[in-house]
């Protein structure tokens, strides 16, 4: 078992009549890709925000390197929260400056690594300019860069990958698994599964304020089995939910993935499949985090539609 | 403390950097000089130029030639006539046609500017009094040198016709009118204009300083929420660090402010001479103890309200929504200047001791007060000193409770989007 950086123990936080966390425990082990995956309204947020002291538990404690968080200790984070704002009238390196000087940095420290951050993020002409000009998405870079930038030891993202396209989450991503082999501690929420699984190597899932399952993900993955085939194919698949066997149906951009009942004849199905469609991949696989959400929350898929739980 | 600076300097200099900073600086001394200089350098100048006036005198007992020679005794400063007579019409007032030709040439003299005024003095105007005077416009000066030179040539018509046997001349010398030349204590010329306008100069700063960069702070602090910087900044720094450097950056910025309108002050008193000022205009505004508390309530002032703003600006999510809590506040600063004609009257009285020692409006209601009674020692023996230093007292223990209040609802408001929260809502948010 690898050191633990991070522990929750049973918070829990009301507003009003609504419970927002119910007895959440986790535990994020040292020098780990935590991810913290729920539907939107779970309680991710607040359970990030009691993390960072922004927000008071109502019970339960949140514990640094199993003490108390000390005033030191939001030196050391580096947060993204999900509502993102920088001021706009600042030049990209005074807001970088003034970020790092809230986080204990000194100014002359960070000068020299504002460069190589901004290079990284195509955003080196701007250093002068101010933040306004830039785009919406270059200022999400930019708010990375303010994260990031006085070397945090714990890594606290919340909804990391809205406002990103492909390629800024890619080097994001990148940026990441170069901290993770430096041994920062990350933590990550997010709606979207298909990210989060390919990112983590912990998960919990959340839902309604309550731990789903959480553990190491490669064992979660082993654990739901190998009932569970993805198959690309040209043409519409839908009709493969009526197959005998498989117990449900899922589409996804370019595939779709069937979870298959106890005594399922796997060739049976390639057999039947193949007779109506072209099929230019078929492969027996662990089941996706998505699947393994609906499984475990017991949630109906038409809930989670758009905005909240997606494969993609 | 070191986070706390940094954002005490990033707010300094957000403020400082602005244009509206040094038009601020420059604004206030032009509209103090506007104030204080210029009503007593045009109050001082003499006309300039004579002014021609017409004369219809209906009454026929040479009361128009009477009027003109009594207002021969103005002269300009090349000692010619202040008021030259063009014209004097006597007119039977029977013959109506004849007075009304006269009239509409005399209106139509006044409309190009060939004479400035004219008076008609009607039939049996001894008895009757009754006499006007038509202008495009009339200054207060020559209104009141009319008024004595006809007031003069009646009195002196009315002695001759009654029977008493005495000189005209004297019995005017025994009847002219006498003023009381104001005083304070210590042998000190009072001039109630100059209370009025110092008390109001100095309340005027202080209004201007809490409501103006009160009202920055507030819409910093809904800029902040609305684009969601703060739930940043609070993960670095405590909401009460947060709230307290925004208020102390802002408050830092506006003694600079007031600290350059100090110099421009002490620039002005120096040169007070060459400037025409008079010596009770300094007296008000160079008053040390004066000074002294105005300094004291001007701090006060702008962090009793400066953290009311703080707190709106934490609950509110749009300016639009927080113009309902301005109003009352922009109302109980504003209040010693719409007293202030009765405070000014009454500086002592239970109304105006009680009002000033409430800390919401001592600030203010203090200031003017202290401005009337110019207190010369500081001794608490004058009730005045004493009443400040308990004002102090009482605002200070108000500021720490307000501090205290805006503290707890802050950190949550800060992070509250959305639907205005209601006030048992706020109230709850003290246990979160």
């Amino acid at each position: 078992m690898m050191e633990e950086y991070l522990k929750i123990n049973s918070i829990r936080k009301t507003y009003g009549d609504k419970v927002a966390v119910d007895d959440l425990s986790l535990t994020v082990p040292a020098g780990s890709i935590y991810g913290i995956i729920g539907p939107n309204g779970a309680g991710k947020t607040t359970t990030i925000r009691m993390i960072m002291d922004i927000i008071a538990p109502d019970s339960g404690e949140v514990l640094i390197e199993g003490k108390k968080p000390d005033s030191d200790f939001k030196n050391i984070v580096g947060y993204l929260p999900e509502e993102r704002g920088l001021h706009k009238k600042m030049t990209l390196e005074e807001v970088i400056v003034f970020f790092a000087e809230l986080k204990g940095a000194r100014r002359s420290q960070i000068l020299s690594d504002i460069d190589p951050w901004l290079k990284r993020m195509s955003l080196a002409e701007y250093r002068n300019r101010k933040v306004e000009e830039l785009s919406k998405g270059m200022q999400q870079k930019l708010q990375f860069v303010t994260t990031m930038i006085h070397k945090p030891k714990l890594i606290i993202l919340d909804e990391l990958f809205s406002g990103l396209d492909p390629i800024n989450i890619e080097l994001i991503k990148n940026i990441l698994l170069e901290e993770k082999r430096r041994g920062t501690t990350i933590l990550f929420s997010t709606h979207v599964m298909e990210q989060a699984e390919k990112l983590c190597d912990f998960i919990c899932l959340i839902n309604k304020g309550q731990k789903v399952l959480d553990g190491r993900m490669a064992e979660i993955k082993t654990r739901f089995g190998t009932d569970t085939i993805q198959v690309e194919m040209e043409g519409d698949g839908a009709f493969a939910a009526d197959i005998p066997g498989v117990e449900s149906f899922t589409e996804f951009n370019n595939y779709i993935e069937l979870k298959l009942g106890d005594n399922a004849d796997t060739q049976m199905i390639l057999k039947k499949l193949s007779e109506k469609v072209k099929i230019s991949r078929f492969e027996i696989v662990e089941p996706s985090l998505y699947n393994i959400f609906i499984d475990v929350a017991r949630v109906d898929p038409t809930e989670l539609n758009a905005g909240e739980v997606t494969n993609e | 403390m070191n986070k706390l600076w940094v954002i005490i300097k990033r707010e300094y200099a957000q403020v400082v950097k602005k244009k509206s900073f040094v038009v601020g600086i420059v604004l206030l001394p032009v509209f103090m000089i506007v104030l204080t200089v210029v009503p007593s350098l045009l109050a001082r100048k003499k006309p300039a130029t004579s002014q021609q006036l017409a004369i219809v005198d209906l009454d026929g007992r040479k009361m128009g030639e009477k009027f003109a020679g009594k207002l021969e005794r103005y002269k300009l400063d090349d000692s010619s006539l202040t008021y030259i007579v063009t014209d004097i019409y006597e007119i039977d007032p029977n013959d109506t046609t004849e007075y009304k030709a006269v009239r509409s040439r005399l209106d139509s003299a006044l409309q190009s500017n060939k004479i400035k005024s004219y008076v008609v003095l009607f039939d049996d105007i001894v008895k009757n009094d009754s006499c006007i005077v038509v202008a495009k416009s009339f200054s207060f000066r020559t209104a009141d040198r009319f008024n004595w030179a006809i007031t003069r040539v009646l009195t002196e018509e009315r002695l001759l016709e009654s029977n008493i046997n005495m000189e005209v001349d004297s019995v005017l010398n025994l009847t002219h009118r006498t003023v009381f030349t104001q005083m304070a204590p210590g042998e000190k010329q009072r001039n109630f204009e100059v209370m009025y306008l110092g008390g109001l100069f100095f309340v005027l700063i202080i209004f201007g300083t809490v409501i103006g960069y009160g009202q920055i702070l507030m819409r910093a602090v809904i800029e902040e929420k609305n684009s969601r910087i703060i739930e940043v900044m609070v993960s670095s720094v405590s909401p009460f660090q947060l709230m307290a450097g925004k208020i102390i950056g802002l408050g830092l910025a506006s003694l600079t402010q007031v600290g350059i309108w100090v110099v421009i002050g002490l620039g002005i008193y120096q040169f007070r001479g060459n400037l025409s000022i008079s010596a009770d205009i300094s007296d008000v505004l160079f008053n040390p103890i004066l000074i002294f508390f105005f300094v004291v309530y001007l701090v006060l002032g702008y962090l009793l309200y400066s953290t009311i703003f703080a707190l709106i600006g934490s609950i509110v999510n749009s300016e639009k929504e927080s113009q309902g809590f301005i109003f009352p506040i922009t109302m109980t600063v504003m209040l010693p200047i719409i007293l202030s004609m009765y405070i000014i009257q009454e500086p002592n009285s239970l109304i105006a001791t009680v009002l000033s020692l409430i800390p919401f409006m001592t600030p203010t209601m203090m200031v003017i007060r202290l401005n009337i009674m110019s207190p010369t020692n500081f001794t608490f023996a004058d009730p005045i000193v004493l009443q400040s230093v308990i004002g102090v007292i009482l605002t200070v223990l108000t500021i720490l409770g307000v501090i205290w209040f805006t503290g707890r609802i802050f950190r949550v408001g800060i992070l509250m989007y959305g639907k205005r929260p209601t006030l048992p809502e706020i109230i709850r948010w003290i246990k979160y």
